[in-house]
C-alpha cells in the first residue's frame, strides 16, 4: 500500500530522483567526490610529514630531477621494444609500469613532482572552500533568518549592514581584509568568509519572509513555540535548499579567489597551492616547460566546472521556481 | 517623482556612512598603527610618533580625551619589565606562580623613569601609577612638578597632572623613596587632547570631507594625484572591454532566444559553462603566451598606442563572456514566455519582429540595470590585466598597494569604489521609477 501513486515524498527524495536521471549531474558529483578524496589524501600526507617532522617530498629540492617531462613522453615503452624473449618481455612490462609511475605529470624547476603538488593544492583549495563556507554560511543564515522573521527595526539594521557590504567592491574588499590580517591562509579565510555572506543573507531573508505567514508557522506559534524554535526548527529546514545551492555555487568561487590571492603572493605561504603553481609555471612556460601550467589548468578547470554544473543541477532539482532549463 | 528621488537620496546616506565605518574599522581598528609597517622595525619611536601625529594615529579611536605616547610606552609590570629593563637601580620581580610581577626601587636611590624623547610642549599630561610602600613616603619628580606618594601597604593608585614646559628635550623624571623600597605595578603616561571628539574617527571623517585621501607610503605621492593619473589608462582598458562584451553577449543571447530549445541554444549554454570554469589567470597567461608570444599577433607589454590595448581587451572580453551570455540569455528567455510575446506571435508578427521590437525592448530594463551597476567597477580597472600588460592604471596600483601594505591607497580605492556603487544603485532605482510608475508610488 506504500506504493500508492499519491504517496507523499519529500523535496529531497524528489530532487534525488531528478538528479539520478541526469548523467551530467552524476558525473559532476563523481568528479567532486574524486577531488574530495584527493584533498583528504593530501591532508593525511601533509600530517604524516608533520608527524615525522621532515621536509615533505613535494617541497624537497631534488637536484638532477629538474624539468622532467610527464612520464608518458619519456619513452616509457622503450623496454617493451627492446624485449627479445618471453622472460625479458615480462620484466620489460614491469619496467614500463615503473617508468609510467615515476613523476607521471613531470617535475618543476626544483625537481618537485607536479602530481604531488597538485594533490596538495587540492587540499588547500578544499580547506578554503570549506572554512570560508563555515564562516559565511552561518552569518548569512543567522542574519537572513533574523531579518526575515522579525522585520521592522531588526530588518532595517541587517539590510543596512548587507547593503553596505554589498557596495564595497568585492575582490578589493577581500584583498584589503587579507592585507590587514596579514599574508597567509588566515587572511584568505577571513577575507572570503567575511564578505561573501551577503548573497545568501538576501536569499534567506526573502524566503523566510514568505514562510513567516504560512499556516504551519502560525500553527507553531499558536502551540507556543519560541521565536528561535520557529525560526530554526520550523522555517529553516524548509528554506535549507537555498543553503545547499549557495554552498555548491560559492565553493568554486572561493577556490578561484584563493588561486588568485596565492598567485599574487598574499595567499598561501610556503605550501604548494594551485595559485602558487600557476605563478611559478607562468615563468617556465616561456622556456617551453608547458606541463606544469597545463595540468594545473586542467585540475582547476575540472573541479570548478563540476561544481558549477552540480550547482545548476541542484538548483533545478531543489528550487523549481528558479528552473530555467525546462521552459 | 521628486519626492521619490529625495527619499532615495536620503536612503543613500546610511549606506555611505556604513561604508565609511567599515573602512574605518578595517584600516584603523583592526589594521592598527601603520607606522611600524611603513617605517620599518628600526625606526626610532620619535619618528614613529611624528608619523602618527601627521596622520592622526596618535588620537583615541572613537572618543576620549586621553591618549598614550610613544615616549613612554605602556608596560604591564605584572608580566614584564618592558622599557624599564635598562633603567638604573630598578629591579623587576617577574611573576611567580600566583603573584603577578612588579618592579622595585630600593630605598634611598634615584630611579630614572625611561622617557624615550621629549614631551610635546605646553600640553597637559597625566602620570598614573599603582604603587605599594610600607613606610615613609616617596616622590615622583618630573621637571619642576612633583607628586608625593604617601605610605600604603595596599596597592594604591596615584596621578600627577602636569603641563609640560616649552623645552623639547625630555624632562628629568625621577622616582625616589626615602625609607622603604617602592614597588610599582603599573605606570602610564597619558596626553590630553583638545577635546573628547578629537579622535581618529573624526580625523578620518574630516579627511574624507576635504577629499584628502592621504599620501602613499610607497611612492610618497598624494593619493588623489595617483588616482587622477591612473584613471585614464584604467578606463581606456575597461570601457572597450565593457562595451564590446555587452554587444557580443547581448547578440549571442538574442541568438539563443531566437533558436531556443534547439541544438544551437543548448550548445551555447554548454560552451558558456565551460568558458565560466576556466580560471581568469589562465585566460590571461594563455592569451599572452599564445596570441602575443607564439603567434606574435599583438605587442606583449606596454602602453604606447591603442595597438597595445587590443590583446588585453580581447582577453577581458573572452574571460567574461560565459557569465554575461548566461545572464543575458536568462533575461531574454524570461521575456520570451510573457503573455505579450504570445499575443505578438498570435497576431502574426514574425520571429525577428518579436525578438527585436518586443523582447529586446522589454529586456532593456534589466540590461540597463546591470550596465549601470557595472559602471563603478570600471573605475577600479582590471586588477590583473593591467599588471600583466604593463598598463599604468588603478588596478595595477591597487595590487601594488596591497602587496606593499600601502594603507592609504587601498583605503581610498575601496572607499571611492563603494561610493560610486551606491550612486550607481541610486541611478538604477531612479531609472526603474522613471520607467515603472508603480515603484515610485509604493
Amino acid at each position: 500500500m506504500n506504493d500508492a501513486p499519491d504517496r507523499p515524498h519529500s523535496l529531497w527524495t524528489d530532487a534525488w530522483r531528478q538528479l539520478k536521471g541526469q548523467p551530467v549531474a552524476l558525473l559532476s558529483m563523481a568528479i567532486v567526490a574524486i577531488y574530495t578524496l584527493m584533498a583528504a589524501y593530501g591532508e593525511s600526507v601533509f600530517w604524516y610529514y608533520q608527524w615525522k617532522d621532515v621536509t615533505p617530498s613535494y617541497q624537497e629540492i631534488k637536484v638532477g630531477q629538474e624539468y622532467l617531462e610527464p612520464s608518458f613522453l619519456r619513452q616509457p615503452f622503450a623496454p617493451l621494444a627492446q624485449a627479445s624473449d618471453l622472460h625479458t618481455w615480462g620484466k620489460s612490462w614491469v619496467q614500463t609500469f615503473r617508468n609510467l609511475a615515476s613523476h607521471p605529470l613531470g617535475t618543476d624547476n626544483l625537481g618537485r613532482d607536479v602530481l604531488e603538488r597538485l594533490v596538495q593544492g587540492s587540499r588547500i583549495a578544499f580547506q578554503v572552500g570549506i572554512i570560508t563556507s563555515c564562516i559565511a554560511i552561518p552569518i548569512g543564515v543567522l542574519l537572513g533568518c533574523l531579518a526575515g522573521y522579525f522585520g521592522g527595526k531588526t530588518d532595517d539594521v541587517i539590510v543596512w549592514l548587507y547593503s553596505t557590504f554589498a557596495s564595497i567592491p568585492g575582490l578589493l574588499f577581500i584583498l584589503a581584509i587579507s592585507m590587514v590580517v596579514g599574508k597567509g591562509l588566515l587572511g584568505v579565510y577571513l577575507g572570503i568568509g567575511l564578505t561573501t555572506w551577503v548573497g545568501l543573507c538576501r536569499l534567506i531573508r526573502g524566503e523566510v519572509m514568505k514562510h513567516k505567514t504560512r499556516p504551519y508557522v502560525l500553527a507553531a506559534r499558536v502551540l507556543g513555540a519560541s521565536h528561535a524554535r520557529i525560526m530554526f526548527r520550523h522555517i529553516l529546514p524548509n528554506v535549507f535548499h537555498v543553503v545547499i545551492i549557495t554552498f555548491s555555487l560559492r565553493f568554486p568561487a572561493a577556490i578561484s579567489t584563493e588561486v588568485f590571492m596565492s598567485f599574487l603572493g598574499i595567499g598561501v605561504q610556503g605550501e604548494p597551492s594551485w595559485g602558487i603553481m600557476i605563478s611559478n609555471a607562468r615563468l617556465r612556460l616561456w622556456q617551453g616547460v608547458w606541463w606544469e601550467m597545463t595540468f594545473v589548468t586542467i585540475v582547476i578547470f575540472a573541479v570548478v566546472l563540476a561544481f558549477n554544473l552540480l550547482g545548476d543541477a541542484l538548483r533545478d532539482a531543489l528550487d523549481p521556481r528558479l528552473r530555467t532549463s525546462e521552459r | 517623482m521628486w519626492h521619490y528621488i529625495w527619499r532615495r537620496i536620503l536612503q543613500m546616506i546610511p549606506t555611505v556612512f556604513g561604508v565609511i565605518v567599515i573602512t574605518f574599522i578595517l584600516f584603523y581598528w583592526v589594521g592598527g598603527s601603520p607606522a611600524a609597517l611603513t617605517l620599518g622595525k628600526n625606526a626610532s619611536p620619535k619618528t614613529m610618533e611624528e608619523f602618527d601625529e601627521q596622520r592622526g594615529f596618535n588620537k583615541p579611536l572613537l572618543l576620549g580625551r586621553w591618549s598614550g605616547t610613544r615616549a613612554f610606552p605602556d608596560t604591564d609590570f605584572r608580566r614584564n619589565a618592558g622599557s624599564w629593563r635598562k633603567a638604573l637601580a630598578i629591579t623587576h620581580v617577574p611573576p611567580a606562580d600566583r603573584a603577578p610581577g612588579h618592579i622595585v626601587l630600593p630605598a634611598g636611590t634615584n630611579g630614572a623613569v625611561p622617557l624615550l624623547f621629549g614631551l610635546r610642549p605646553q600640553t597637559t599630561y597625566e602620570w598614573r601609577l599603582t604603587y605599594r610602600l610600607d613606610r615613609g613616603s616617596a616622590t615622583l619628580r618630573v621637571g619642576e612638578h612633583a607628586l608625593t606618594l604617601p605610605a600604603s601597604p595596599q596597592w594604591k593608585e596615584a596621578t600627577l597632572r602636569m603641563t609640560s614646559g616649552s623645552e623639547t628635550k625630555p624632562p628629568a623624571t625621577l622616582l625616589r623613596s626615602d625609607a622603604a623600597p617602592l614597588q610599582l605595578r603599573s605606570m602610564t603616561l597619558r596626553r590630553q587632547n583638545a577635546h573628547a571628539l578629537d579622535s581618529q574617527f573624526v580625523f578620518y571623517l574630516r579627511q574624507i570631507a576635504r577629499l584628502d585621501f592621504g599620501t602613499s607610503n610607497f611612492t610618497n605621492q598624494r593619493v588623489s594625484q595617483m588616482l587622477k593619473d591612473g584613471l585614464g589608462p584604467s578606463l581606456s582598458l575597461t570601457i572597450p572591454i565593457f562595451v564590446v562584451e555587452l554587444i557580443v553577449a547581448v547578440s549571442i543571447a538574442l541568438l539563443c532566444a531566437f533558436f531556443r530549445d534547439t541544438w544551437l541554444d543548448r550548445s551555447i549554454v554548454v560552451v558558456t559553462v565551460i568558458l565560466m570554469s576556466v580560471n581568469y589567470l589562465v585566460w590571461i597567461i594563455a592569451g599572452q603566451y599564445v596570441l602575443g608570444h607564439r603567434l606574435g599577433w599583438f605587442p606583449l607589454w606596454g602602453f604606447e598606442s591603442w595597438i597595445y590595448l587590443l590583446l588585453p581587451v580581447t582577453i577581458g572580453v573572452v574571460s567574461g563572456l560565459g557569465e554575461n551570455v548566461r545572464f543575458y540569455r536568462t533575461i531574454m528567455l524570461d521575456e520570451m514566455y510573457r503573455d505579450y510575446v504570445r499575443t505578438a506571435f498570435a497576431k502574426g508578427v514574425g520571429s525577428g519582429g518579436v525578438l527585436f521590437k518586443h523582447v529586446l525592448k522589454n529586456a532593456m530594463i534589466p540590461i540597463l540595470t546591470s550596465v549601470i551597476i557595472a559602471i563603478p567597477f570600471l573605475y577600479t580597472g582590471s586588477l590583473l590585466l593591467e599588471g600583466f600588460f604593463g598598463i599604468p592604471g588603478l588596478g595595477n596600483m591597487s595590487i601594488n598597494a596591497i602587496n606593499y601594505s600601502d594603507v592609504d591607497v587601498v583605503r581610498a580605492v575601496v572607499l571611492i569604489g563603494a561610493v560610486l556603487y551606491v550612486i550607481a544603485n541610486l541611478f538604477t532605482d531612479l531609472c526603474y521609477a522613471w520607467v515603472d510608475p508603480r515603484v515610485r508610488l509604493s
